[in-house]
């Protein structure tokens, strides 16, 4: 009878994940409970940890083996597989039908005005991203293919659609751990940005403030999306569909007679996207696919990209103020940087830390703005000349 | 399409030469195409002889001021509740909209009283 009762038993426990759990799972949960805390209680992007580190957890919960003596299944890597509703959402991604859904919502709600008011600091955009180029040799270096270190090395352009673009275009059998690389510094760009900032700038240098230029007009607004679209269209057509839905997005909400798409694409239709980028982009956080040489590689790689993307900026905008008149902040370098606002948001931070009567959020946009362009440039470029339509 | 450049630490080299360096002339261009905004702001517009202008009456004008500081008042009750008053009225900054802007946001970004 207690012999029964105890085979019962363990068979209703076998039932259960409990017995499956691995030290790797534990790390694993550690980094989504650890995303969640950021986005919680410092309020670092909120938005993408929330949704990321959470089904970073439950993808790490695992459950029963799917045949006796196989590797234990989650939850949700039930649903992120074939006929699972999450494998829909990976596919979304891994097709490139997210990514240019993402820059429609990022363009309604992004007034490029600054950009356009200061055309001098859309150099900053280009400036930095010599992060892209560093991780891209070193992954090289590294033993990855050049197609791989391409697809790797866009992490620096802390653009997510961008990254994830570019790695299917490159290195489909990456997209995992490049997205997940990607969105996750973006989210932690508050973390990984100041120190390099404050180590590159003096104090007199983080406390300049710069006096906004002009207005710009309503006809300008609405005459930029089109002449944008028309150049990436004509001399970059392999990044195209990204910054195409990206100035549709931004015309919908400058002509002035759309506000309805405007508001639904910047809204509603933003935050349906973002549950499934991020949800999709968690789940594939398992510990077995995760944890492996590879990746973590990736990893490292990527936080080295986010680096040197960083100081480029700021020097390059260190280097403009040689020849400038009247002096630029180099903390708003930093922001060239594409990750929209968040780049900006930090350079604003760090500099209002210095000089509270200093509000640079809208000068550090124009630079941010531009480093979308950088990014588009740089990995149409690089899908150009590896061969890539 | 074949790949232009060969799958080697110098090739990886190459690339990130010409895809750096090219980058930074393209968006130039860009910048350059930027600059040049400004003049489509002239187009359909004619040059019109600028109005003299109109010197109004001192009482007339502080008439109207006390009428602005009412309707201000309101509006701020309106949209920011009583907890608001206002300590201070200044004359509008030209080219100030960022800063001002700019500052409203990093005060109420995390405030929950305000609608995002």
């Amino acid at each position: 009878m207690f012999d029964q009762t105890l085979v019962f038993l363990q068979a209703l426990l076998d039932q259960t994940g409990a017995v499956n759990i691995t030290w790797q799972n534990l790390v694993m949960i550690a980094i989504g409970a650890t995303m969640v805390y950021l986005a919680i209680i410092k309020h670092y992007e909120p938005l993408l940890l929330i949704g990321i580190g959470f089904s970073c957890i439950v993808a790490n919960v695992p459950g029963p083996p799917d045949v006796p003596g196989g590797p234990a299944i989650s939850a949700l890597l039930y649903a992120v597989r074939e006929g699972g509703l999450f494998h829909y959402a990976y596919e979304g991604v891994a097709m490139l039908i997210i990514p240019p859904l993402i820059f429609l919502g990022v363009g309604a709600m992004t007034d490029f005005g600054p950009m356009i008011a200061n055309p001098k600091l859309v150099i900053l955009g280009a400036g930095a991203h010599l992060g892209i180029f560093v991780a891209l040799i070193l992954a090289k270096l590294l033993g990855f293919t050049l197609s791989e270190a391409g697809a790797i090395g866009i992490i620096g352009g802390a653009d997510g659609p961008m990254a994830i673009f570019v790695a299917v275009k490159l290195a489909p059998h990456l997209l995992g751990p490049i997205s997940v690389a990607a969105y996750s510094y973006m989210a932690l760009m508050p973390m990984i940005q100041p120190p390099v900032m404050r180590l590159l700038t003096t104090k007199a240098e983080r406390q300049i403030s710069m006096a906004q230029l002009r207005k710009v007009s309503k006809v300008e607004k609405i005459a930029f999306p089109i002449v944008i679209a028309i150049i990436v269209n004509l001399f970059f057509p392999p990044v195209a569909p990204l910054i195409t839905m990206l100035m549709l997005g931004n015309l919908m909400k400058e002509c002035g007679v759309t506000e309805r798409l405007a508001k639904t694409a910047a809204g509603p239709f933003m935050n349906v996207i973002i549950i499934i980028l991020t949800v999709a982009i968690g789940g594939t956080m398992a510990a077995d696919k995760f944890l492996n040489l590879e990746t973590l590689m990736i990893v490292v790689l990527g936080l080295i990209a986010f680096v040197f993307g960083t100081a480029s900026g700021v020097l390059t905008a260190k280097i403009m103020n040689l020849f400038l008149k009247e002096k630029i902040n180099p903390l708003i370098g930093s922001a060239g940087i594409a990750s929209v606002p968040i780049a900006a948001r930090v350079s604003h931070i760090v500099a209002h830390e210095e000089n509270p009567n200093n509000y640079l959020i809208y000068h550090a946009m124009g630079p941010n703005l531009a480093g979308v362009f950088g990014t588009a440039i740089s990995g149409g470029i690089l899908l150009a000349l590896l061969g890539v339509n | 399409m074949q790949p232009i450049i060969p799958d080697t630490l110098q090739g990886a080299v190459i690339l990130s030469v010409i895809d750096f360096f090219l980058s930074f002339i393209i968006i130039s261009g860009i910048g350059v195409v930027l600059a040049m905004f400004p003049l489509i702001n002239r187009i359909g517009t004619t040059r019109v002889k600028a109005k003299p202008e109109v010197v109004r009456h001192a009482q007339v004008a502080d008439a109207e001021t006390e009428a602005h500081i009412a309707v201000i008042a309101a509006a701020v009750y309106a949209t920011m509740g009583s907890a608001y008053r206002i300590v201070s009225i200044e004359p509008a900054h030209r080219h100030a909209e960022w800063l001002t802007e700019a500052r409203l946001a990093h005060h109420t970004s995390h405030s929950p009283y305000t609608k995002h």
